[in-house]
C-alpha cells in the first residue's frame, strides 16, 4: 500500500514538474517577446531622435514642412509595429 | 548654444539647408545685374534682407545702404547658426567665424591708417565674429595703428601682429599687418587638429577637409597672382600653413614658372574640380575668370562634401561660404552698377555655382 502511494506521489511529482517547466517556458517566451518589442521601440526612438531634430529644424525655417516632417519623423515607428507582430506570432 | 554636450548636426543641417536653398539663384542675379542701385535695394526689401533695408534705410542710401544691409544680414545669419549649434559643432563653427574678427581687425587698421572716423569704421564692421561690441568700438576709436595693435593684446592676433608691427614701422606699409592677421586666422583654424592623423570620416576630419581646400585655393590664387605679375615679392610671406597642395619650398620654385605651376595644379587632387577653370586660364589669359572659377570650385567642393556627409559640419560650412559669396556678388553688382560698368562685365564678377 505504502509502495503504491509512493509511486503515485512520484508520478504526480513528474506531472507537476512538467507543468512547471511548461509554464516556465511560456513565461520565458513572453519575456523574450517583451524584450524584442522593447528593443524595437528603443531603436525606433533613437532613429526618431535624429529625424525629429532635422524635421523641427526644417519646420522652423518653413512651416509648410510640417506635414512632410511629421511623416518622416514617425516612419521609424513601423519598427515597433513589426515588433508587435512578433507578439501574435509566438 | 554651448560648447559642452553632444553635437546636434541634424537640427543645424535641417535649418541651414533651408536657408541655403533660399539664397539668390541665377535668375535673381540675372535680374539684379540689370537694375540700378535704388532698384536693387527695393528688390532686396522684398527678400530676406527686408528687415535690414528698412532698419538702415533712414540713415543710408544707395550702395551704402545695400552694403550695410548685406553685412548686417550676414552677421545675423551666422549668429543664428551659432545659436543653434551645440557641442563640438559649436566650437568648430565659432572657430571658423573668427574670420570676421580678422576682417574687422583689418577694417579697423585700414580705417585708422587712412584717417576714417570711428563712426565710418564701425559702420564697416561685420559683427559675426567673437569680438564683442565694446572691443570693436574702442578699436574703431583708436587714434593710431600702434594703439589698435596694443588693444588686440590678449586676442589670438597678439603675437603675429606684434612682429608685423615692427615691419610696419620700418616700411609704413599695411601689407605685413594684414598678412599677419590672415595667417593667424588660417593657422589657428587647423592649429588644434592633428591634420596628419585625423580620421576623414569624423566631423573633425571633414572640417579639416574643407579648410584645407580653402587654404590650398588661397595659396593657389596667391601663387598665380605672384607668378603672373613677375614681382620679386617673397612668396613665403604670403604662404599660409596647413594646406596639403604645396609646401613653401615647392611654391617658391613654382612661382618662377607659370606653366609648371598650372601643370602642378592640374595634376593635384583638385585637378578635376578645377579642370574648367584651368583651361579657361590657358585660353583667356585672365586671372579674374580663374579666380571666380576657384571660388565656384570651392563652393562646389564644400557642397559635395555636405551632401556626402549630411550629419557633419560640412553643411554649415557650405552655407557660410555660399552666403558670403552671395553678399560679395550683390555687393559687386551694386558697386558695378553705381560706376556704370556694362552688364557683361558685372556678370563676369558674379560667381554662380
Amino acid at each position: 500500500m505504502i509502495e503504491l502511494i509512493d509511486i503515485a506521489m512520484q508520478s504526480s511529482d513528474v506531472v507537476l514538474q512538467e507543468a512547471r517547466d511548461a509554464a516556465y517556458a511560456e513565461e520565458l517566451k513572453m519575456g523574450m517577446v517583451a524584450l524584442a518589442v522593447g528593443l524595437a521601440a528603443f531603436g525606433a526612438g533613437y532613429a526618431e531622435r535624429g529625424i525629429g531634430a532635422a524635421a523641427v529644424g526644417a519646420m522652423a525655417e518653413d512651416e509648410e514642412m510640417f506635414g512632410r516632417g511629421l511623416i518622416m519623423t514617425v516612419l521609424p515607428e513601423t519598427l515597433v509595429i513589426f515588433a508587435i507582430v512578433v507578439i501574435f506570432l509566438v | 548654444m554651448s560648447t559642452s554636450g553632444s553635437s546636434n548636426p541634424e537640427y543645424v543641417n535641417g535649418r541651414v539647408r533651408a536657408r541655403r536653398a533660399a539664397l539668390f539663384d541665377e535668375a535673381d542675379y540675372r535680374k539684379l545685374v540689370r537694375m540700378g542701385t535704388g532698384e536693387i535695394a527695393r528688390y532686396m526689401e522684398e527678400t530676406e534682407y527686408g528687415t535690414e533695408i528698412n532698419a538702415l534705410g533712414a540713415r543710408h542710401s544707395g550702395v551704402d545702404l545695400i552694403e550695410y544691409a548685406l553685412n548686417e544680414n550676414l552677421a545675423k545669419h551666422f549668429y543664428d547658426i551659432l545659436d543653434w549649434a551645440d557641442g563640438q559643432l559649436y566650437t568648430l563653427i565659432a572657430n571658423y567665424l573668427r574670420k570676421f574678427d580678422a576682417w574687422n581687425v583689418k577694417t579697423a587698421i585700414r580705417g585708422i591708417y587712412s584717417g576714417a572716423s570711428a563712426e565710418e569704421i564701425a559702420d564697416d564692421y561685420i559683427r559675426a565674429g567673437e569680438f564683442d561690441d565694446e572691443l570693436l568700438e574702442t578699436l574703431a576709436a583708436a587714434t593710431s595703428v600702434q594703439e589698435a595693435v596694443e588693444l588686440l593684446d590678449g586676442t589670438i592676433f597678439e603675437t603675429q601682429l606684434a612682429t608685423a608691427y615692427e615691419e610696419y614701422e620700418e616700411t609704413d606699409l599695411l601689407v605685413p599687418l594684414e598678412n599677419a592677421v590672415d595667417k593667424t586666422f588660417y593657422e589657428r583654424l587647423l592649429g588644434e587638429v592633428d591634420t596628419q592623423f585625423v580620421d576623414r570620416q569624423t566631423p573633425k576630419g571633414l572640417y579639416v577637409e574643407v579648410l584645407q581646400a580653402e587654404i590650398d585655393f588661397r595659396n593657389t590664387r596667391n601663387a598665380l597672382r605672384l607668378s603672373r605679375t613677375d614681382t620679386d615679392l617673397d612668396p613665403a610671406e604670403y604662404y599660409i600653413e596647413g594646406g596639403k597642395l604645396f609646401d613653401p619650398a615647392e611654391l617658391g620654385r613654382l612661382i618662377g614658372n607659370f606653366d609648371d605651376l598650372v601643370e602642378r595644379i592640374r595634376d593635384s587632387e583638385y585637378g578635376e574640380e578645377l579642370e574648367d577653370a584651368l583651361s579657361e586660364l590657358a585660353d583667356a589669359d585672365s586671372l579674374i575668370a580663374f579666380e571666380q572659377a576657384l571660388d565656384a570650385a570651392l563652393l562646389e567642393y564644400s557642397d559635395q562634401l555636405s551632401y556626402t556627409y549630411p550629419l557633419s559640419i560640412c553643411s554649415a560650412l557650405s552655407y557660410i561660404l555660399a552666403k558670403e559669396r552671395e553678399v560679395e556678388n550683390v555687393r559687386a553688382i551694386a558697386r558695378g552698377r553705381e560706376v556704370g560698368l556694362p552688364v557683361e562685365e558685372i556678370e563676369q564678377e558674379v560667381v554662380v555655382q
